[in-house]
């Protein structure tokens, strides 16, 4: 053999159809006669849909009007928006009192406080953070919403709740600002960096016990007028109810995956029964079942109201979906790696734990995401045991007098709310996957 | 060859104090018969290498001894403690025995210095900064500090071995098991981890490795054990093993292989 080639060949530019955009279009649009065809047929259609979307839903539709008739009046083609732009409280808040409403919001802006350390890099704790959420949010939140007297456990876990949040706040400052957590940034201004571990943490519950005591005399007086959840409608009541179901659903199937895949039979068999129960069951049988049948086992004089019972029925039927995407995402897990958590030593729940679901969960995102996306648009079937979620507010406004008849225009701007609020949590779910296997790739 | 596997046998450090007692042990797989009637015993400081044909036994016997597999007749008692079903022992002799597997079982969603700490910190307590210093002090010996901020799955076959080894030394263990440390690895990866595990047993910690390499059994072995189907065929001293094997199963096995 001899020497093909003595020098090293340059690099040349690619042909023009790899990187102009007319080379992209003949190649992927119009490559032959079929494929012309095609593309033209295809343009007609999007052309069509788009122009009749575009007419009845702006060009011909009516924004302001007293009631359909005036609609009519202005064009009979066009939608007739007017009538949601009327209805635009009850669809967001239901039939909550309009001088109460800003204690929805409020319990929205805290809530979007409380988690925004998490997508915050420089701030420390995160974990805490997000179990401090769970836990106290839902005390506070319940409380904002539907007001009047507090019992003593609810005196507690509100003083909870505000000092968690408190504390977190000054978290995310310290954490922003000086880049460090509020804990080291205490211990600092005391001046008690060189203290022992064991004073510094006496010195941190002290302070603890102090917020708290403090946050618990200033609640007492705290109270806010009662709002019975028969009033609680619209888009609120469809995110309180997801929202505590997507909440509580994803550890009540861990919990449950875990005891399918448990070595006791007896948990074993008690987890399976009660996953493969509800799973063969269509959740609008459980929401019956929940509020119709449920009180009959029930001691006499026990009542629950019906929200609670949507919300267990909800809660019980997702953490079942739920438990199967868990234990799909523990199956995608080498043995290996219980194996090589056992030769350290780590028992059960610290294979579990550290090794085994932080794995796991990222695996999950998609189907868990999809499952979260599931559930809050099957949260619109309570609106037929007679809760005025988002979907029971946007059908009665066709049997309001002035808008009687108008069922269009409200279930498309139902359709537009749903798009918006699932395409963001399929997006950022995408984003967690990207960011979450940035780190590590297999 | 590498330097080590050169220079020759390894100076003997095996004391009279057991650490490992086998007695009567047999095992079944369902209804197979796995392990039979294996009888071994191992003094603090002995190095043992276990070869064999593929199916022999010769991995769930050493998997039997750190309680990844367990027994159904007999007794191993690991370090004065009985395997069995007494949990106590069981967490004692998995933070006493650390074991090396053919495909490293690293956590990948660790970084290299997590994987070390995580034993230390989580099962021994210890506190963290400490347990960073032992893990940077084992990384220094397995020649690879530089990697301790990355992941796994950046790190190339041999490095993560090591990684392996260095995260079952962190735990300080009594016992080091190599389940075929080298099979996944590419040939010329497979001289850096024999190094290391020469080095290993030259610091005189008990090892039992079940290998295919001659040549490191050569250098480390006080005895060689050859197992096949389920029985321990013969023991010996690894000149008289690889010189003058006595049954005709391991010469035929040896004559296969060398």
């Amino acid at each position: 053999m001899a020497i093909i080639k003595a020098e090293k060949t340059p690099d040349r530019s690619a042909p023009v159809s790899e990187t102009s955009v007319m080379g992209w279009l003949h190649k992927n649009l119009f490559s032959s006669a079929f494929n012309t065809l095609l593309t033209l047929f295809t343009l007609y259609i999007i052309y069509l849909t788009a122009s009749g979307v575009y007419g009845w839903g702006l060009r011909d539709a009516t924004f302001a009007a007293e009631n359909r008739r005036e609609c009519y009046d202005y064009s009979l083609t066009g939608a007739c928006w007017a009538g949601v732009i009327d209805w635009l409280d009850n669809i967001f808040y239901g039939r909550y009192p309009r001088e109460e409403i800003w204690r929805i919001n409020f319990g929205g802006l805290l809530l979007a406080l409380w988690m925004a350390p998490l997508w915050m890099g420089r701030v420390k704790g995160k974990v805490l953070v997000g179990v401090t959420v769970v836990v106290f949010y839902p005390f506070l939140a319940g409380y904002l919403f539907s007001g009047g007297d507090k019992g003593f456990f609810m005196q507690v876990m509100v003083t909870g709740a505000i000092v968690a949040f408190a504390i977190n706040m000054a978290n995310m400052i310290t954490g922003l600002t000086k880049n460090m957590g509020l804990n080291a940034f205490i211990i600092q201004m005391l001046e008690q960096g060189k203290a022992p571990d064991k004073t510094q943490r006496n010195i941190l519950l002290l302070l603890l016990a102090i917020a708290f005591a403090a946050a618990f005399v200033w609640q007492v007086n705290w109270t806010v007028e009662g709002v019975s959840w028969t009033k609680w409608g619209g888009l609120f009541l469809t995110l309180v109810i997801s929202g505590i179901g997507i909440a509580s659903a994803l550890p009540g199937g861990i919990i449950l995956a875990l005891g399918r895949r448990s070595k006791l039979p007896i948990v074993r068999v008690l987890s399976t029964g009660f996953i493969e129960v509800f799973r063969s069951v269509p959740l609008i049988t459980v929401l019956f079942m929940a509020t119709t049948m449920f009180p009959l086992f029930m001691p006499e004089g026990f009542v629950l109201n019906k929200l609670v019972q949507v919300i267990i029925a909800v809660i019980l039927f997702n953490a079942c979906y739920m438990a199967e995407t868990v234990r799909a995402g523990l199956q995608a897990i080498p043995k290996g790696q219980f194996e090589g958590a056992h030769t350290i030593g780590l028992g059960y729940w610290g294979t579990m734990g550290l090794i085994i679901m932080p794995q796991a969960l990222k695996h999950m995102i998609p189907n868990i995401v999809g499952s979260f996306i599931g559930l809050l648009k099957d949260t619109t079937l309570v609106s037929i045991i007679g809760l005025f979620d988002i979907l029971g507010m946007l059908r009665s406004i066709s049997k309001d007098v002035p808008w009687l008849g108008l069922h269009k225009e409200p279930l498309v701007f139902g359709a537009i709310l749903f798009f918006i609020i699932c395409f963001s949590m399929s997006k950022y779910s995408r984003h967690l996957e990207v960011k979450l296997s940035a780190g590590h790739k297999h | 060859m590498s330097d080590a596997q050169t220079k020759g046998q390894l100076a003997s450090a095996i004391s009279s104090e057991v650490m490992i007692e086998i007695n009567q042990m047999n095992k079944w797989y369902g209804a197979f018969h796995v392990l039979k009637d294996i009888n071994l015993t191992v003094h603090k400081g002995e190095r043992i290498v276990i070869c064999g044909p593929s199916g022999s036994g010769k991995s769930t016997l050493i998997r039997c001894i750190n309680a990844l597999e367990e027994h159904q007749e007999g007794d191993i008692i690991v370090d004065g403690f009985k395997l069995g079903k007494n949990l106590k022992n069981l967490d004692h002799i998995r933070t006493e025995v650390g074991m090396v597997f053919q495909n490293f079982n690293l956590f990948p969603h660790l970084t290299i210095l997590e994987n070390l700490t995580l034993g230390p910190v989580w099962v021994r307590k210890m506190n963290k900064a400490d347990a960073i210093e032992t893990a940077m002090k084992y990384l220094e010996r397995v020649k690879i500090p530089e990697q301790a901020d990355k992941y796994p799955g950046q790190l190339s076959g041999g490095q993560q071995q090591r990684v392996a080894i260095a995260r079952s030394l962190c735990m300080s263990p009594k016992i080091m098991l190599f389940d075929e440390p080298t099979s996944a690895l590419d040939p010329e990866m497979i001289k850096e981890v024999l190094d290391v595990m020469v080095d290993l047993a030259d610091t005189g910690m008990t090892m039992i490795v079940v290998t295919h390499e001659m040549g490191f059994a050569k250098t480390i072995a006080d005895e060689v054990v050859f197992m096949d189907e389920g029985d321990i065929v013969e023991r010996n001293n690894p000149d008289a093993f690889f010189g003058n094997p006595e049954h005709e199963r391991t010469q035929k096995f040896l004559s296969q292989i060398l």
